[in-house]
């Protein structure tokens, strides 16, 4: 099992320059000192215009940051917006193979291509084409970074033959992997040899499934790079305390005020009736959460709150079913104050870490 | 925290509609033909139209609807109505700003019994093959024209309906005071079609919607289904947020 972070970088009103500056310096903080404590993977995703929930919308810098304050840790897209209104494609190759280069080799790719009306329809782009440009974009992103020279025409973009630089520091490419919130997204990743980067907190059963069908179809995929990257990294709330009431305490809050927000958001299907949005995707999943009483028993017992003995447990729980890594949201609308995600972490590294590293944690190291 | 309304419905008491009870009984409306026309709108424009109880959606947007009932507990009628798009807590609600019933009995009937703010007029609901139109005349004068523009067929499945939420006076603990009140109605679908809204006349005042003018289309459907006005099971208070201020009325459905 590896351990990751994951960051929508979410910022409460009033918005101050200070406010917007202390929020991203705590995550990097946060970054520093998680590379420092054996967490592998440092997530972040893209999204535009979501008021408070996610002010990430230009990740490529902030990972930037983040490698370079970190010797170890991973730096992942989580995701770029493959749709063209948002990015064009040869951005895509060309941010990502710099990041590569200066992150030494730590990058990953992850591909998707936005869930919510207000983010589509801002770039103004089509809800219904969604999954095609994005099935275009990930077959043409490892040709772009491994060929000398490129040339495509596309239903959905085009170019003449030119040499795109640079290419990226791992060879043949960085892993790719694709964001996991409507069904049958897995099945996607898979057939095209893709990991599968979850991002709803789905209970066991509906995730068991998932990754049984997820490992079985990438067994006869036809990757769109150059290797298959059969990984399953899912989503999770991170609060760890000595006191197990505390503990789960503040993970309540902490998962309930994301939850609130995510609710606010305009899920595509909302208001753009379209057979690409049959799902509501990650929100309902949210919906049902944040409204507390119905969130059901598995949906509680599966995050990662409270004291280092109920983690392991939510942790074994998921590996049993086949994760490979668990990535943690740490905070949302700074609700959790900064010292205390830091005691989190730390907590975490020393008490909880060691019952699934394979080699000693560096937690000790770090202490 | 999300950004709150700032209406006070307590103010204007007196000009919500009143219902006698919250035992309004469920009126199964079979074979309705609904067009449904979302729009953005600026957000300065809807300053002062949502309850303190409820969050604005973000972007805004307003729900135009024009529908033509065939059958009814008081016959035939077509309602045209003004939602805004809101949240209450975390759930996807229309705030019901105006509406125009074509007769008027389903006009007092809709007022009575789910505080639906509605007024009688001429509502048309007209079917091309090349467009699905509709429009809305009060005191003699256009206020809504409008049109899904090349229905294409899409799947029930992929039509999302939220729910309503009106404001009226209601009794609650032995007096009768302003409340928001939940109308979620049912949907089984027998056809449906996506298409381009297009709005060529709409008067914002005349839909008690202030200052606000239509910007950017986002889509229109229709949709054949059998539908309801079902019996209200949730109100609010209309100054707290809605996860402190919901009361159940009753329990489900089941009784319907």
């Amino acid at each position: 099992m590896k351990f990751g972070l994951f960051y929508e970088i979410s910022v409460p009103r009033p918005w101050t320059p200070e406010k917007e500056r202390t929020v991203y310096n705590n995550c990097l903080e946060q970054v520093k000192l998680a590379d420092e404590l054996g967490f592998e993977h440092v997530w972040a995703v893209e999204h535009h215009f979501l008021e408070e929930y996610s002010h990430c919308s230009a990740p490529e810098l902030f990972l930037t940051a983040c490698a370079m304050v970190t010797k170890n840790m991973q730096v992942g897209h989580g995701i770029v917006v493959c749709v063209p209104e948002f990015n064009h494609p040869i951005k895509i190759a060309e941010k990502t193979a710099t990041l590569d280069i200066l992150s030494g080799g730590r990058l990953h790719v992850g591909t998707g291509r936005s869930a919510t009306w207000t983010e589509l329809g801002g770039f103004r782009a089509n809800p219904d084409i969604t999954k095609k440009s994005w099935d275009e974009f990930v077959r043409c992103l490892p040709k772009m970074w491994m060929q000398e020279t490129f040339s495509y025409q596309g239903e959905f973009w085009s170019m003449p033959e030119r040499t795109i630089l640079p290419k990226p520091y791992q060879k043949p490419h960085p892993p790719m992997w694709v964001a996991v919130t409507s069904p049958g997204t897995e099945i996607d990743a898979a057939d095209r040899g893709l990991g599968s980067l979850g991002l709803s907190f789905a209970g066991f059963d509906e995730q068991e499934k998932k990754i049984r069908e997820y490992r079985r179809r990438i067994q006869m995929c036809e990757p769109v790079g150059a290797f298959v990257n059969e990984q399953v990294a899912t989503t999770n709330f991170l609060f760890c305390h000595e006191d197990n009431a505390t503990g789960v305490e503040m993970g309540k809050r902490l998962g309930n005020t994301f939850n609130y927000l995510a609710t606010q958001l305009i899920s595509t299907r909302e208001v753009y009736s379209s057979p690409s949005y049959q799902s509501l995707g990650l929100l309902p999943a949210l919906r049902r959460a944040a409204t507390g009483p119905d969130a059901n028993e598995q949906q509680t017992e599966g995050m990662a709150y409270g004291d280092p003995a109920r983690i392991i447990r939510a942790v074994k729980k998921w590996e049993s079913l086949g994760v490979d890594c668990i990535n943690f949201i740490l905070n949302a609308n700074e609700v959790v104050p900064q010292d205390q995600v830091m005691a989190s972490l730390r907590l975490f590294a020393r008490e909880v870490m060691p019952h699934f590293a394979k080699k000693p944690a560096k937690a000790q190291a770090a202490e | 925290m999300p950004l709150y309304g700032t209406l006070d419905i307590t103010r204007q008491a007196a000009h919500l509609p009143t219902l006698a009870n919250l035992d309004t009984e469920a009126w199964a409306l079979p074979k309705a033909e609904m067009m449904q026309l979302l729009v953005e709108v600026p957000r300065s424009s809807t300053d002062g139209l949502l309850p303190k109880a409820m969050h604005p959606a973000l972007p805004s947007y307003v729900i135009l609807a024009v529908t033509r009932y065939p059958e009814s507990p008081v016959g035939p009628f077509n309602l045209a109505v003004l939602r805004l798009g809101s949240r209450a807590g975390a759930h996807p609600r229309g705030f019901l700003l105006g509406a125009v019933a074509s007769t008027d009995a389903a006009a007092l009937e809709l007022r009575a019994r789910w505080g639906i703010p509605v007024e009688q007029g001429e509502v048309k609901f007209l079917r091309r093959h090349d467009r699905i139109m509709g429009t809305v005349k009060k005191d003699g004068r256009t206020i809504l024209d409008c049109a899904m523009i090349n229905p294409q067929p899409v799947a029930g499945t992929d039509v999302q309906y939220i729910n309503w939420v009106t404001a009226a006076n209601a009794p609650l603990d032995g007096t009768t005071q302003p409340m928001l009140i939940q109308v979620d109605p049912k949907y089984t679908f027998y056809k449906a079609e996506r298409g381009k809204p297009h709005v060529s006349a709409f008067d914002g005042k005349a839909w008690n919607a202030g200052a606000i003018t239509l910007a950017d289309p986002i889509v229109a459907t229709c949709s054949t289904v059998d539908t309801d006005l079902p019996r209200i099971r949730f109100v609010m208070d209309p100054l707290k947020p809605v996860f402190q201020g919901t009361r159940r009325i009753r329990e489900s459905r089941a009784d319907e």
